[in-house]
């Protein structure tokens, strides 16, 4: 019952990630992909919990669901330092282009 | 150019996974891995030699003590070798690069982050002590405790978390590590033993030679711990700021 | 032999829910159930809100508490007996759903302040009339 519980729910996990992948693919600006990355490394701990329940080791897999998650939030944290701390990325790019026209 | 690049990529992958169906399957017991005294030697010998129920931690730390002292030092090496590099570097040039714009630190990830440290540097602890019976170890618990330095350069800036713990003390630190791990297998060797050879060390410690095994390995993921600490938050704070440790990233 | 089998019986007894905690198990169950229903409103929101802000609307909330639910159910699914060893067990995934709670509104956060400080604007109801325009043209 609960093995069965347990499948059911990674199932429908996975079927539920692919809109989300399909945004992390198409999505305009950067920021709609790292999202979408957040989002699904915040489902990963919720499969860790759910192999556990799987394997019959969760005691085991519930450190690596809290680790996950500790390391999610950090890359979260990493690209809105940089992002706040840089100039605004099409900025960036018009300068690019302005540089690469002025070497052509 | 991006789908011309994707054509060798998916032709290594498929490569690869062609290959992967000559590795042995699942616990076979005809593979080289089960056939070889080595790894029957292992599982059967580990719980009564140093009653420790992970059989990693102790192959890591007690049969390859030697292999993993001199990975220790190898982390401890790149550290100081990035440190050298990246010190004098930036004397002449401006810090500013035109890319940069000053940011204050936010309200909401600033208290949070106040919350969360103490907890991560909880379950650094934990992980690290806790390396015998579930997976975990020096080197986990030490990244573990360095992500906590990190975020806090990274939720105000690099200066707030240099002067809590600075340049100079990292390479204490991380030397001191290495010192803990040398010392254990010198006291070992000084007690009669072979250089980390833990069982010697019954004669200080008041338990039997499984045991004084058991606690000198974590004696030894403590100096791995220090060491990884030390050198993860110095290699941050040394290439997110240039070798200059203003601002960060 | 015969005791062996009653152990077997009751095993595949308290695999079956017939004995033990039921209760605990089928509020473990709903919960896990409504989890996925609001990971639906997520994914749903991901796809169809038009613009960065909207979207991290759907994510950020819908994320958050379905993440929280699940794991709370399986917390309780896994709670076989009331023994020290499943209380550590509930006790330490309260402690990811804990920093789950925190962490996941605070990475929204952020990330919602650094697209502002990007220049990346909302989208306004002009900007959504001249969308539905162009889409009503191209059909």
């Amino acid at each position: 019952m609960t093995e069965w519980f347990a499948m059911v729910m990674g199932a429908g996990l996975f079927v539920l990630m692919i809109p989300i992948i399909y945004r992390i693919f198409k999505g305009p600006t950067g920021f709609d992909r790292i999202l979408g990355v957040n989002v699904i490394g915040t489902k990963t701990a919720v499969l860790l919990v759910i192999i556990g329940t799987l394997y019959g080791r969760v005691e085991m897999f519930v450190d690596f669901a809290l680790t996950y998650s500790l390391l999610n939030f950090v890359a979260a944290i990493v690209v809105s330092r940089y992002l706040n701390r840089t100039i605004s990325l099409k900025e960036m790019e018009a300068r690019e282009k302005a540089k690469g026209g002025a070497k052509a | 150019m991006k789908i011309l690049s994707l054509i060798p990529i998916i032709a290594i992958g498929g490569l690869l996974l062609w290959a992967a169906q000559d590795f042995p399957k699942w616990g076979d017991v005809e593979s080289p891995a089960s056939k070889s005294p080595v790894s029957s030697h292992f599982i059967g010998k580990t719980g009564v030699d140093t009653e420790v129920p992970n059989m990693v931690t102790a192959v890591l730390a007690d049969y390859r003590g030697f292999d993993t002292m001199f990975e220790t030092v190898v982390v401890f090496i790149a550290g100081m070798a990035v440190l050298a590099i990246l010190k004098g570097s930036t004397r002449g040039n401006s810090r500013r690069k035109d890319h940069e714009v000053e940011a204050e630190p936010d309200l909401i990830v600033t208290n949070t982050v106040r919350l969360i440290v103490p907890v991560i540097q909880i379950f650094a602890f934990y992980v690290l002590a806790h390396g015998h019976v579930s997976p975990g170890g020096g080197f986990q618990g030490g990244v573990l405790m360095g992500a906590s330095f990190i975020l806090i350069a990274l939720s105000w800036d690099l200066e707030k978390a240099v002067s809590r713990f600075s340049i100079e003390r990292c390479m204490i630190v991380a030397a001191l590590g290495i010192v803990i791990y040398g010392g254990i297998g010198l006291l070992s060797m000084m007690l009669g033993g072979e250089f980390l050879d833990y069982a010697e060390l019954e004669r200080v410690l008041p338990v039997s030679r499984e045991m004084a095994r058991y606690h000198a390995m974590l004696g030894v993921e403590i100096g791995v711990g220090f060491t990884v600490t030390a050198i993860m938050f110095a290699l941050y704070a040394n290439l997110s700021s240039e070798g200059s440790l203003k601002q960060g990233l | 032999m015969t005791d062996h089998s009653m152990i077997c019986l009751l095993a595949a007894a308290v695999e079956n829910g017939e004995v033990g905690f039921l209760p605990l198990k089928i509020i473990g169950f709903a919960s896990g159930v409504v989890g996925l229903i609001f990971f639906l409103g997520t994914a749903v929101g991901m796809v169809r809100f038009p613009d960065f802000y909207t979207r991290m609307h759907a994510a950020g909330k819908g994320d958050t508490l379905s993440t929280m639910l699940m794991l709370g159910g399986f917390g309780l699914v896994t709670m076989e007996d009331f023994s020290v060893g499943s209380w550590l067990l509930l006790i330490k995934i309260l402690a990811v759903i804990l920093f789950i709670y925190l962490t996941t509104p605070t990475s929204s956060h952020a990330l919602m302040r650094a697209a502002f400080e990007d220049d990346e604007m909302p989208m306004t109801e002009d900007d959504l009339k001249k969308s539905k325009r162009k889409g009503k043209r191209k059909k």
